[in-house]
């Protein structure tokens, strides 16, 4: 009887012992696995972005230069945060896995935060880029420009990306981030509102000029009287109609051409 | 006994100013404590000079490249009109290795820098029709020597001083010379008859085109032929440019204000 009863507990703790080893083993599996699929995902990402000429596109942005200075690049570290983040999934199912996090545990809620931690660096890293890039081009752009002022533009495109930037990061981290919104859609409201007020006549003048454009109704070479005003056609854009005559040459907004309506003289 | 610098010092003694064509950025920096005035030439503006004269194509030839710079400077007012002057310029190297004394009045002015800066059209146009008459000539079409002619500028007037020859394949399209696949277009069309019309901003108005101007006391070199007189006479008649590639001897030239200003090799380019 004593012998049976014996037996029993130790079958029953053998029993216990091998799913637990084998639990274990399942666990540094997927740790393992996880951390080859990180690597891979990480050689994948950085041979793709690479591919995908990235490299030559954050070239010279400050951002790069940084990440330079620290012996690495913009491809490898988001390629190495993409991988590591694939590692840390696979430790925690690996830990939960084992049963050494509780769910209400402080450690586990964190867990849970990785992805969103995860997204809101990778907002910033591409905000950060892509406010270079676009401060790089747009300063490029205005390059002919020879006027002081000109330089604040780029600026403050460059800090209008950043900003979106951070707040969509703060959201994702899901920090209360209303009044920063507030602010966002004040600044949005007035650069539409006041821009497109500015540039009203811009505007329909382009959408008349690509009416023109395409269906060219008069081309360079006629003679047409737009507004009392008449003359050869020497060049048609989006904005305006070039029309010379021997001593003057108009610039008619293209809003007028639709507005006055346009004679062609046929002579 | 006497030295080599004393001897060759004589070839920048008393000059009013120094060009420097392409300087490297060290090598004009080298430049930057003289008295004299310095003014840099190149295709773009890599150094920062205060006095710069754009060139918007690099001349093979030295003395074009010198008169074209030594115009600029002078248009510009960098130079007066009778200053003697300094070149340093490229021949075989890639750095600055000959130096050549100038007289700025010492020779007939061609009016080079006028034909890229002072015509209606946009200099950068006026650079690119020229580039893509010099690859047609270099290339030929299919192998084959051709001729064509490219009005630029002022298409208004010189659409009403002509007259198709037959449908206008570039009608409702918006090309622009420069654009990457025109070139292409181009050389295509050049075995139409007839010219190409280009507009200020570098718009392609038409092909085909039969220029009639009035030819009367227009003055070009004998021997070249209708082409070349069309192309000399639509330029008198109206403010646009003509840059021609002759057919016969393969050379490129352009016209303004009914005169011959610019001729070039395209082998050489």
């Amino acid at each position: 009887m004593r012998v049976l009863q014996v037996e029993a507990v130790v079958e029953r703790l053998l029993r216990e012992l091998a799913g637990m080893e084998l639990t274990v083993a399942f666990a540094v599996l997927i740790l393992l696995s996880g951390f080859v699929v990180g690597v891979a995902v990480a050689r994948w990402l950085g041979r793709l972005l690479v591919r995908l000429d990235v490299p030559t596109a954050v070239e010279g942005t400050p951002f790069e230069r940084t990440a330079r200075s620290f012996g690495t690049s913009t491809v490898a570290l988001l390629s190495r945060l993409a991988g590591l983040f694939v590692f840390l999934v696979a430790f925690v199912v690996a830990l939960r896995l084992l049963g050494v996090l509780a769910t209400e545990l402080f450690v586990a809620r964190l867990a849970d935060f990785f992805p969103n931690l995860f997204v809101a660096a990778l907002i910033v890293i591409l905000g950060l880029l892509v406010g270079d890039k676009a401060h790089v081009m747009v300063s490029e752009r205005l390059s002919s420009v020879k006027l002081p002022e000109v330089t604040l533009i780029p600026s403050l495109v460059k800090y209008s990306i950043f900003y979106v930037a951070g707040l969509l990061a703060l959201a994702q981290l899901g920090v209360a981030t209303a009044a920063l919104l507030v602010l966002l859609a004040a600044y949005a409201f007035g650069l539409f509102f006041v821009g497109g007020l500015a540039c009203k006549d811009m505007l329909t003048s382009a959408a008349a000029g690509i009416y023109l454009l395409l269906t060219e109704p008069y081309t360079i070479g006629d003679e047409v009287r737009i507004d009392d005003q008449r003359g050869i056609v020497q060049e048609m854009d989006v904005f305006v109609t070039r029309i010379e005559s021997d001593e003057e040459e108009y610039l008619v907004p293209n809003r007028l051409v639709f507005r006055r309506g346009i004679v062609r003289v046929r002579s | 006994m006497t030295d080599l610098p004393d001897l060759l010092g004589a070839v920048v003694e008393g000059v009013d100013a120094v060009l420097l064509f392409s300087p490297s950025g060290s090598f004009h920096e080298q430049f930057a404590d003289l008295d004299l005035p310095v003014v840099v030439v190149s295709a773009e503006d890599a150094v920062g000079a205060e006095r710069f004269v754009e060139l918007p194509l690099e001349f093979e030839e030295l003395s074009e490249r010198l008169r074209f710079g030594i115009e600029g400077a002078i248009q510009q007012g960098y130079v007066d009109g009778d200053a003697v002057l300094a070149c340093a310029a490229k021949v075989f190297g890639d750095d600055i290795d000959s130096v050549t004394r100038v007289r700025a009045d010492g020779f007939e002015r061609s009016g080079v820098y006028d034909l890229f800066v002072n015509s209606r059209a946009e200099p950068s146009v006026i650079r690119d029709v020229l580039e893509v008459t010099i690859e047609l000539g270099k290339k030929g079409q299919k192998g084959k020597q051709v001729g064509a002619l490219f009005v630029v500028g002022d298409a208004g007037k010189v659409m009403n001083k002509s007259r198709p020859l037959s449908y206008n394949p570039f009608e409702k399209s918006h090309v622009h010379v420069g654009d990457p696949i025109v070139n292409v277009m181009l050389k295509e069309f050049s075995r139409l008859d007839g010219a190409f019309v280009i507009s200020d901003s570098g718009k392609i108005v038409s092909a085909y085109r039969y220029l009639e101007p009035s030819a009367e006391g227009v003055d070009i070199p004998k021997g070249l032929g209708a082409r070349h007189m069309a192309a000399g006479a639509i330029t008198r008649d109206t403010n646009a440019v003509a840059i021609v590639l002759s057919e016969s001897d393969g050379l490129v030239r352009a016209f303004q204000g009914g005169e011959l200003l610019l001729e070039l090799d395209p082998e050489e380019y």
